[in-house]
């Protein structure tokens, strides 16, 4: 579904990307883990097309990222940026709906699709607010909303989706939990799960080892532009390349109950 | 958790009696001047062609009629366009002067009125006058200077050209500073009265040419709604959501560039009405462009057809310069404004 094959990227002769290749197959939940400035930003933004690769190139559904059409591939593929910086006074359920702007489907199915975000964010409380006056981890709710949005025919089990979808879902979220709550953070993580099952193709970036674990089919270590290591949880877990890419000292255990591996400080 | 209404009318509302206010907000400027003409008689001259005495009829058609449909559409243009460029630099403060239009049509028709003897001779040109089509050249080229500072491989960055319309427009000022210096006595009047904005010089050839380029801008500028919408939440934002950014900016640069300096070529800078009308209509209905872009038009029609009414009324028989009526009124009511919503949030 997503392709990303030895991706270099430059900016102001800085090398911010250096030959990156993951692989992420249809309904794979993929998690991008690193120190601060280790370019799991950039990467995201090369997927997202905001930034250019330099070499190499991104593939999203057997197509080079730069030949799909903005309005063609915002049919499928959402992203959540870090922070947002709308300072119109919108209404929560009106950002949402900003969703659909790719879609033609009708005001009717559209409030429907707005009703369905908010409720599976725990925000349909926040529909009539204005945006700009809720808190951060509110803001980011409402957002996520948004994308879930954009995508509502790829997330949902037998929605009447558009018959000429032109490809499955794909979403990346850039530390989408980052504000969140601890309930809101195992809400995301539920989210993740149900949307990956019908097919898409999540790939987030994440600093809580722990919370990615419980989610993620394919965790990715990066540091300064690299890609240190790609493997499944169990497989990068490990004292010695946390050690490596984090500078932390840290035990890993399992869970008492799920059986995964657990990072303790 | 307490629920916010945080509009105060819905948008089908506002319109409603906007619409309700159009026509009657124009008999009134149709009734006011030095020479008072009764509702009735404005109604047999407009309706039947003829009635009242001969004077009034004249009054009527060669002054008054233009002069409103005229304000009708200024006010129209200078509050889309102050809306669309909110939306583009998503910041409900921005106005027309940001891309740099006012300064360089200041710095156009300033050229015109001390250098004149060498343009006059060109004469009338589609009913302007060699100061409006001056004015005209003057917006149009320092926009397009702002735009392409602002533009580099990487695309074209609002940031920048906020910037470089408060530099270029600096630039202007002295240019138009230096050319008044330059001035004679009844120059520099001419200078500065142009500069307040005024509505005089209303004729059916600039009514045309107003109503062309509205009816080309109300024909275009709907379509981008959805998009400017998308833009609001930021410019990646909106191109993960399928907007063609790039193209969608140019387009609304070019709009907004050419609806701005189309109204000043013909009435001056008017202060105020692309900044103040769409803050308002946002306040009242929300940001969404659907709702708000045509009834900042209306708005901006309704608030330019009263403030050049008042404008011919204060001081009769002279006339104020309308574009100091909208700054006396808008301003102040402005202020309350943003006390006023302070204060609730």
């Amino acid at each position: 579904m997503l392709k990303i094959d030895s991706v270099g990227l430059i900016i102001s002769a800085v090398p911010l990307l250096n030959n990156i290749s993951i692989d992420c197959p249809r309904g794979s939940v993929t998690a991008l883990m690193g120190p601060n400035g280790a370019g799991k930003t950039s990467l995201l933004k090369v997927i997202s097309g905001e930034h250019k690769a330099s070499q190499g190139r991104v593939e999203v559904n057997r197509q080079s990222r730069e030949e799909w059409k903005p309005a063609d591939i915002a049919q499928f593929m959402a992203v959540l940026p870090q922070s947002s910086t709308l300072e119109f006074a919108f209404t929560s359920e009106e950002v949402v709906a900003l969703g659909r702007t790719p879609h033609a489907t009708g005001t009717v199915r559209d409030a429907e699709i707005i009703t369905g975000a908010l409720a599976k964010v725990d925000a349909s409380y926040l529909a009539q607010r204005s945006f700009v006056q809720l808190s951060g981890g509110e803001k980011q709710r409402v957002q996520l909303a948004r994308v879930l949005a954009q995508i509502w025919d790829h997330c949902e089990p037998g929605g009447d989706g558009e018959s000429n979808a032109p490809a499955d879902g794909i979403l990346l979220l850039d530390e989408p939990s980052a504000a969140f709550d601890l309930a809101h953070q195992l809400m995301l993580i539920d989210i993740v799960q149900q949307i990956s099952a019908q097919g898409v193709t999540v790939v987030m970036v994440m600093h809580d080892l722990n919370l990615a674990a419980k989610c993620a089919d394919q965790m990715v270590f990066m540091n300064c532009g690299h890609c240190t290591a790609v493997g499944t949880v169990t497989e990068l877990l490990t004292p010695d390349l946390i050690k490596k890419v984090f500078s932390v000292d840290v035990e890993v255990i399992t869970h008492p109950v799920q059986g995964t591996p657990m990072v303790v400080v | 958790m307490k629920v916010l209404n945080t509009r105060l009318i819905t948008p089908r509302l506002c319109g409603l009696l906007l619409l309700i206010a159009l026509p009657l907000v124009s008999l009134l400027g149709l009734m006011t001047g030095p020479v008072f003409i009764p509702l009735a008689d404005i109604l047999s001259i407009t309706l039947s062609g003829d009635g009242g005495n001969s004077q009034e009829t004249l009054i009527i058609e060669i002054i008054r009629l233009p002069r409103v449909i005229l304000s009708l559409l200024v006010g129209a243009l200078l509050a889309t366009c102050g809306a669309l460029l909110q939306g583009l630099f998503r910041n409900p403060l921005a106005d027309p002067a940001l891309i740099g239009v006012s300064a360089g049509a200041s710095v156009g028709a300033s050229v015109v009125i001390v250098f004149g003897s060498m343009f006059t001779a060109g004469g009338l040109l589609l009913g302007l006058s060699a100061i409006s089509v001056g004015a005209f050249a003057g917006a149009i080229i320092t926009s397009v200077i702002i735009f392409r500072l602002a533009t580099g491989p990487q695309g074209t960055s609002v940031a920048t050209m906020l910037l470089a319309g408060i530099a270029i427009s600096a630039l202007a000022g002295a240019a138009t500073n230096t050319l008044s210096y330059l001035a004679d006595n009844d120059m520099l009047r001419r200078i500065s009265l142009w500069q307040m904005g005024n509505l005089q010089g209303a004729s059916w050839d600039r009514v045309g040419l107003c109503a062309l380029t509205a009816a080309f801008l109300a024909l275009l500028i709907p379509r981008e709604a959805g998009a400017l919408n998308a833009m609001l939440l930021g410019e990646s934002e909106a191109r993960h959501l399928g907007v063609n950014v790039e193209w969608l900016k140019r387009r609304l640069i070019i709009y907004s560039a050419l609806g701005v300096a189309i109204s000043v070529a013909v009435a001056g800078v008017i202060a105020f009405v692309g900044l103040m009308v769409p803050h308002v209509i946002r306040l009242l209905v929300g940001p969404d462009h659907r709702a708000l872009l045509p009834l900042s038009a209306l708005a901006g029609a309704i608030l330019l057809v009263a403030a050049d009414a008042l404008a011919r009324v204060v001081i009769a028989p002279a006339e104020l310069p309308v574009g100091v009526v909208t700054a006396l009124l808008g301003a102040p009511f402005f202020l309350w404004l943003l006390v006023v919503q302070r204060r609730r949030t």
